[in-house]
């Protein structure tokens, strides 16, 4: 199972997807393209804190992709 | 002088929003000089150890200077303390005031509430008109007694939330969200430091991250802005940078964001952000 988890006002929303699923796959694509369109960046978490990986397009392999909205300064 | 007031405020704001109702008592006022490109800057030091900066022009202390005759650094320094501690008072007593009215709510809600939970709970009666047995009508008391405390924690937190956003704003760097969205924050963040960073941020509530670009090393100390700073590589403050995520995120997102970014997008994440 993958997981795109999006930040948001409630912690973060995560949307489990089974990569052998189809249908998963292409809603977790869509989503993802609606996402980054909207500014938001997809990270691949490693997992171990270590830095993870700019996502710029839609890898289904990807175990855990955190989006981040888009930076304001202060 | 109303220029160097309003810095002053902002300096004392900052330590009544990090400490709530225990507001700690103003030590000093520190003052950095320029050096470099760096500018000279204006701090705040209290007996708690908590010290505060922000970067202050020349010109904004000049009619300092002139209504107290301070021509050198020590005497200017006095002399922004003694604003600074007038400055202060007030604005304790406004925090202490708001505070007492907050709990005068609360108390009143608390009463409603109470009052609403015996109409709607009264003690069960026999078909003959007598009470239940002593060990349930302990129990309901127990249960009601375990209610009220939990509303009333709950109302206390709300309270004090809008308080402190009355005071500061609502973006300052005060926690928001609800309590699960902000465990959440913080368990998401917990997940992705590496052990060294979780132990650190546990330790002192703050953890440090290395630019991916630069190799830089900053501080993310617990908190939704202002919560970055630049360290050079003896571990002393550079400069603080300011950067977050849109949308009203939780702290532990915001932190996670930050670090993301700075291990990941560092210029782009710099060139968005304010420097202070």
């Amino acid at each position: 199972m993958a997981v795109q988890i999006v930040m948001d006002r409630t912690g973060d929303t995560r949307h489990e997807f089974d990569v052998a699923d189809p249908e998963g796959v292409a809603r977790a694509e869509e989503r993802f393209r609606q996402l980054t369109g909207k500014g938001f960046r997809a990270v691949a978490l490693s997992g171990d804190g270590s830095p993870g990986k700019l996502v710029g397009k839609f890898d289904p392999h990807v175990e855990q992709t955190l989006f981040i909205p888009q930076l304001q300064g202060g | 002088m109303e220029r160097v007031r309003n810095l002053l405020r902002v300096l004392l704001g900052r330590a009544l929003s990090q400490h709530g109702q225990e507001a700690p008592a103003l030590s000093n006022i520190l003052i950095e000089r320029a050096s470099g490109r760096f500018e000279p800057r204006l701090g705040a030091y209290f007996a708690n150890g908590y010290c505060t900066w922000a970067p202050v022009r020349p010109a904004d202390c000049y009619a300092v200077c002139e209504r107290y005759a301070a021509w050198d650094l020590t005497s200017l320094r006095r002399a922004l303390l003694c604003e600074a501690q007038e400055i202060y008072a007030r604005m304790c007593a406004e925090h202490l005031a708001e505070v007492g009215r907050t709990r005068e709510r609360r108390g009143m809600a608390a009463a409603l509430l109470d009052r609403l939970r015996r109409r709607t709970r009264s003690p069960a009666r026999d078909p003959v008109g007598e009470p239940e047995p002593a060990r349930e009508e302990a129990d309901a008391t127990h249960l009601r007694g375990e209610t009220q405390h939990r509303l009333r924690h709950w109302w206390a937190q709300q309270s004090d939330d809008c308080a402190r956003y009355a005071l500061f704003g609502t973006g300052f760097s005060a926690d928001i969200g609800s309590k699960r969205a902000q465990d959440r924050g913080i368990r998401l963040l917990m997940e992705n430091l590496s052990a060294a960073q979780r132990k650190q941020y546990e330790k002192y509530g703050y953890f440090d991250v290395t630019g991916g670009k630069t190799g830089k090393r900053y501080r993310i100390r617990h908190g939704r802005q202002m919560n970055i700073e630049q360290l050079d590589r003896n571990g002393r403050r550079v400069c603080g940078w300011c950067f977050f995520p849109q949308g009203s995120l939780v702290a532990g997102d915001i932190m996670l964001a930050q670090k993301a970014a700075i291990e990941l997008f560092e210029s782009d994440a710099l060139r968005i952000a304010n420097r202070f």
